[in-house]
């Protein structure tokens, strides 16, 4: 289960130990607005496609719209 | 004779329809075209929560 | 998947929007209300008097000033008719209490438009926690949507 993280702990894993972001909102949303240096891994693809395009050793932090 | 006090006309929301007191946009409970807080956010795309899969 | 370090950013990316960050993609290049909100705007406390606040937002060339606590967190909003009240009044007294606020990354088309119709000079851009960002003036508002027309950029919008 993902530790749930502030936007603040996110702006330190990023400038400090280059975590990886990932959107998993649609591609059209993701095209819209993304958070800087984002990639785009919808969640069906999350499982499939993560080892091709994220790096294990590094942090990965996930996001969507909001909490709902 | 008494006089029956007259229930004053309730204003609704231009978009949905919802009784509001006032417009939600510009705050004037006398706007030509009042807004409720939800219509308001839905078209300013403020929250806007897009559908997905999982539930958190 | 092999991943040991996996987080998730639960307040999502309308948080982020919220905050007045910025992001990437489409939206990002077109005008939104943070980009045009003027944050030299005149601020008061709100247990100042209007003499002491009307001087400062004269100079400064100013018909408006958002009452803010110590936070920055917007509490009202003085318009060119409560600026001629009484000078001695607190602004808390005459202020125009919890006026609405907008976020950083709503549209600049889409607030002009809303400025327009209900006619609203002015409209306080706030982050997510209402802490104030800036003034949103419709003439600004208007301006910004017109040059977005004129490129051609209402691409996206349905």
């Amino acid at each position: 289960m993902p530790q749930e993280i502030s936007r603040e702990e996110l702006r330190r894993l990023v400038a400090d130990e280059t975590a990886q972001l990932v959107e998993v909102l649609p591609a059209s949303e993701y095209r819209e607005d993304h958070l800087p240096g984002a990639l785009n891994l919808p969640l069906r693809r999350l499982e499939s496609d993560a080892r091709e395009v994220l790096t294990p050793a590094r942090p990965v932090v996930v996001y969507c719209w909001d909490t709902a | 004779m008494t006089d029956r006090a007259e229930t004053p006309e309730q204003m609704g929301c231009g978009q949905c329809g919802g009784a509001i007191d006032g417009c939600e946009f510009c705050g004037e409970s006398e706007c030509r075209c009042p807004l409720c807080y939800e219509c308001v956010n839905t078209a300013l795309g403020q929250a806007l929560a897009q559908p997905h899969g999982h539930g958190g | 998947m092999g991943f040991t370090r996996v987080y998730d950013y639960v307040a999502g990316k309308l948080d982020w929007l919220a905050a007045g960050l910025p992001t990437e993609g489409t939206n990002a290049m077109r005008p939104r209300a943070a980009d045009l909100a003027r944050k030299d705007v005149p601020t008061g406390r709100p247990d100042e008097h209007l003499e002491d606040v009307r001087a400062r937002v004269g100079a400064a060339g100013w018909d408006a000033c958002v009452v803010v606590n110590e936070a920055r967190v917007v509490l009202g909003l003085l318009r060119a008719a409560q600026l001629q009240g009484d000078p001695a009044a607190r602004l808390e007294a005459v202020m125009r209490p919890g006026p609405s606020t907008f976020r950083p990354f709503v549209s600049i088309e889409e607030m002009a438009r809303f400025m327009i119709e209900h006619a609203l000079e002015s409209s306080p851009i706030t982050t997510s926690d209402g802490r104030l960002v800036g003034l949103l003036r419709r003439d600004d508002a208007v301006r910004a949507a017109q040059r977005g027309q004129e490129k051609g950029g209402g691409g996206g919008d349905q």
